[in-house]
């Protein structure tokens, strides 16, 4: 990786009206808990049309797998699974989720989110607060366990303002 | 006048640690940016890591 602009990757996606979710880290962030991460996950569509629309952004973005010492490029094949795509571009690393939380889809997420809008008026989709805490608390990893109490802290601080 | 009688007025306010050793002062300095402005923070981060590795590139952290 050789740089960071994570806010330029959302822009280049809702600009180019790729469907997507921001879910992971970069979801807390953008709620406002005081983590940081190196990588951008997102949850995406994965019809036909809306993978075709993520290719061409990803192909603007000169992305490929970044563990993948052949520098392979992500195909439809692969953006149209549920399976995660760890990809590196010339902005950052960024993770295409074809599912997350044992299977869950584009589809199955989008209730439980809301939307922010980025300098220059992108709109772009966040999985909710509540939803990541439940999500971390199901997955059980050291990693995500690890999170919890500033996820929940930030949650508690949000509900205390409203 | 000794060290110890200077009392609260040369204190620092106690920090806002919660029982789980979250600084909730964070949070609520975060909550006061906007959603962009939270990621550039990251990016800003993510940014000096990255620059700290290219400067030490030819002698790599031990």
């Amino acid at each position: 990786m050789k740089s960071a602009r994570f806010a330029e990757i959302l822009r280049l996606l809702a600009t180019n009206d790729v469907e997507f979710i921001v879910v992971g880290m970069t979801a807390g962030v953008l709620h406002g808990a005081p983590v940081t991460t190196i990588d951008l996950d997102i949850v995406h569509r994965r019809s036909s049309e809306n993978v075709a629309r993520l290719l061409r952004v990803l192909g603007e973005l000169d992305a490929f797998y970044r563990h993948d010492p052949r520098k392979l490029r992500p195909r439809d094949s692969h953006l149209g699974g549920p399976g995660h795509q760890l990809l590196t571009t010339i902005h950052g690393d960024l993770d295409c989720l074809g599912a997350i939380d044992d299977g869950k889809s584009y589809e199955d997420l989008l209730d439980r989110t809301t939307t922010i809008t980025l300098a220059g008026g992108s709109v772009v989709r966040v999985l909710d607060l509540p939803t990541l805490i439940e999500i971390k608390e199901r997955s059980g990893r050291p990693k995500d366990l690890a999170v919890l109490p500033v996820l929940r802290a930030t949650l508690d601080e949000i509900e205390r303002r409203s | 006048m000794t060290l110890q009688s200077r009392g609260a007025a040369d204190s620092p306010a106690e920090p806002d640690i919660d029982e789980n050793g979250v600084d909730r002062a964070q949070i609520r300095a975060m909550l006061e940016l906007t959603p962009e402005e939270r990621l550039r923070r990251v990016e800003q981060f993510v940014e000096s890591v990255l620059e700290i590795r290219r400067l030490n590139e030819e002698r790599p952290v031990r």
